[in-house]
């Protein structure tokens, strides 16, 4: 009786298994996967099993309290998410080998990918206007030459971009396109051949979307990336999207990986380096997919859209995250 | 096959009740919680599921203690069997009967939804759809926030070869449809599509400007188009839509992935109105007619007794 209250108890799996249970189902409401929510309540539960309740802690306090932990540990970046440093890092040591015979340098390349009318094109724009306020000469690729308008699409953010560009510390932006019905992959290299020769900084590739089951149009992307071995992979994936986020992306990492080696070409064996998550201005505190996305690659969410303006772009903040995922 | 993980969760589920050779409180129970852990891997919202959980279980236990089993397993089974397939029709079966287009006269239907869930590439299929079985159709571009739209529907529609109006200079949406729409029904288009912009009920004035649109057009039919994929936020922005929009029917798109699409369940479910067609795929043709009881009878694996997803 008294251990109770003098925090001699030991945490058995019954007095888990109804508050994980409960956690469980939070998660979900707040539309993290099913899988994802399983199995880190599972690794929550397993860390507490043993464990001496301290002091006048519920077993519901405790188990929040090792949660809040592990939703930081998955959504805390495991590499650098410092666009501008690596971007700038690589223009200033750009290798001999690259720099040519004419002595030109080559540009620092990102190309989004993702499924169907998840905000590619648009969250690309947004990365361009931050680029430009950096000062950077940014050239923005039509590789996605399939969906009826994209080029016009982005043409137009090129001229709204070209205006805001005005007066900015040297940023500028230009298109590079070649129409409708061409493939995409031999588009972003001669886009790259392109800037690198009009001494150019960085090259935005847009890509069409995709189904990650859709076998031609996966080993398509990937030919692109093998091709053009871009510096950044970046997956756009929305905030609404539920139990497929994590579907999405294992097989648009693998199908990356797999039918890039086959290709040949530098980027082989290449896969998501990480993600741009869209859309956050539409689910509330209902964050979920964050937490799946990051759990399934390991790879940081680099940004997040939270709007249709170009200054609708964020940093991810793990703290945010991680105290709307526990709100009530 | 559209939902086919989905359905074969649920089968082995059921096929398990087969084999059981009591049909007891444990067996019902150890059968529901696999039939909703399917429900919820494929977004269907979390408080539909558990109260499906509850009245299939209501249900099969009022059926056996009024004896309807007549004591035998086999009878049990069934009832079980009846009481989730309901339960699963009901999902997705408001029992509402969606606007029904009439030749000789303008049809006016309004799309709506969420930015990116396919609008523009479905109002395209749809008239393509109206025009192969004899309507005159047409569609207006009422985006003019999105960059291009207007070249995205111009493109399509003439690729489709079905009318188009919209323009590059005009700001106000409103003014573009109605001019569009007055315009067409001079000219006796019998189906009128009006493509809108993508909206989410966190802006209030986005959703004011569809109202406006709504009261400039007087659809006959408002049709709520939404993503496959979208997850737990669908019931919330539904509703929202349904408040504001008043939409009579739904188009859910992307079923050519590997979504199952529980999340655009949901959203019947809350809205009380009925799917009338999937989108399968980017190209003109990738529309399939939707209705609810094959839909479950082929999830189930119970056959395809009346040629149900036809073209
Ligand atoms: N509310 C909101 N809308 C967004 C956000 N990002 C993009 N959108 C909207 O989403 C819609 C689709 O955006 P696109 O950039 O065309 O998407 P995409 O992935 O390039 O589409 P495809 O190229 O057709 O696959 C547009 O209406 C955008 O304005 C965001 O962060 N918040
Ligand atoms: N695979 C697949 N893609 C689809 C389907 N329907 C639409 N798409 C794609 O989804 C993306 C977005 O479609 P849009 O028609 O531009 O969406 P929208 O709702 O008009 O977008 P906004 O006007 O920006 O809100 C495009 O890449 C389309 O080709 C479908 O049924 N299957
Ligand atoms: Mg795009
Ligand atoms: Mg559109």
């Amino acid at each position: 009786v008294f251990a109770r209250f003098t925090g001699g108890k030991v945490l058995t799996e019954q007095d888990l298994a109804p508050v994980l249970e409960a956690m469980k189902q939070h998660l979900m409401k707040k539309n993290v996967a099913r899988e994802i929510a399983d199995k880190v309540c599972e690794a929550v539960g397993e860390s507490l099993i043993g464990k001496k309740v301290s002091g006048f802690k519920t077993v519901k306090a405790e188990v929040q309290n090792a949660l809040s932990a592990a939703l930081t540990r998955i959504l805390t970046p495991k590499t650098s998410t410092d666009l501008l440093l690596s971007i700038r890092s690589k223009l200033a040591n750009a290798p001999a080998a690259s720099s040519s015979a004419n002595g030109k340098r080559a540009p620092y390349t990102i190309t989004f990918v993702g499924v169907n009318g998840v905000g590619k094109s648009t969250n690309l724009s947004k990365v361009c206007f931050w680029l430009i306020q950096n000062g950077f000469k940014v050239l923005i690729a039509a590789c996605d030459t399939f969906r009826s308008g994209a080029v016009e699409q982005l043409r137009v953010h090129v001229r709204n971009l070209g205006m805001l560009a005005n007066g900015e510390a040297g940023g500028s932006v230009e298109l590079y396109e070649r129409g409708y019905g061409k493939d995409a992959a031999g588009i972003a290299k001669e886009a790259i051949a392109y800037a690198k020769e009009s001494s150019l900084d960085v090259v935005l590739i847009d890509t069409a979307g995709r189904m990650q089951d859709n076998e031609p149009l996966m080993r398509a992307l990937a030919k692109l990336v093998s091709t053009n071995n871009p510096d950044k992979i970046i997956f756009v994936g929305e905030a609404l999207v539920g139990n497929e986020a994590v579907d999405q992306l294992q097989k648009f990492d693998r199908a990356l990986r797999d039918f890039s080696s086959v290709g040949g070409g530098h980027g082989t064996g290449r896969g998501i380096d990480g993600m741009l998550v869209t859309k956050w201005d539409t689910v509330d505190d209902k964050v979920g997919a964050a937490l799946s996305m990051t759990y399934v690659t390991g790879q940081p969410i680099i940004f997040v859209g939270c709007g249709q303006t170009y200054t609708d772009l964020r940093q991810l903040r793990v703290g945010n995250v991680v105290q709307a995922l526990l709100s009530d | 096959m559209v939902l086919a993980d989905l359905g074969r969760k649920l089968n082995s589920a059921l096929s398990q009740l087969n084999r059981a050779p009591v049909v007891d409180e444990k067996v019902l129970d150890a059968l529901l919680k696999e039939i909703c852990a399917a429900l919820l891997e494929s977004d269907v919202n979390v408080k539909l599921v558990s109260s499906l959980r509850q009245k299939v279980k209501a249900k099969a236990k009022a059926a056996f203690e009024a004896g309807a089993d007549k004591g035998k397993e086999a009878n049990r089974r069934n009832v079980v069997h009846k009481a989730i397939f309901d339960e699963l029709v009901q999902l997705v079966d408001p029992g509402v009967e969606p606007y029904k287009p009439k030749k000789g006269q303008p049809n006016v239907i309004m799309a709506v939804g969420l930015q990116g869930n396919g609008k523009t590439t479905t109002c395209t299929k749809l008239a393509a759809y109206y025009q192969r079985r004899g309507f005159k159709s047409c569609i207006v571009c009422a985006d003019t926030f999105r960059a291009g739209a207007f070249d995205q529907t111009r493109q399509s529609a003439s690729k489709a070869k079905v009318s188009f109006f919209g323009s590059y200079t005009e700001t106000d949406p409103v003014a573009i449809a109605s001019q569009g729409v007055t315009k067409f029904k001079k000219e006796r288009f019998e189906v009128i599509i009006v493509d809108t912009s993508g909206r989410h009920r966190q802006e209030s004035e986005l959703f004011q400007e569809m109202v406006q649109i709504g009261e400039a057009v007087k659809p006959d039919m408002t049709v709520l188009v939404l993503d496959a994929s979208i997850g737990q936020a669908a019931e919330a922005q539904s509703r929202a839509f349904k408040e504001s929009s008043d939409f009579g029917a739904i188009i859910v798109t992307k079923m050519d992935g590997h979504a199952k699409g529980g999340g655009a369940i949901s959203a019947v479910a809350a809205t009380k109105t009925p799917i009338i067609f999937l989108g399968v795929g980017e190209h003109l043709a990738d529309l399939d007619k939707f209705s609810p009881q094959p839909f479950i009878s082929k999830l189930l694996g119970m056959g395809d007794v009346q040629g149900l997803m036809e073209h």
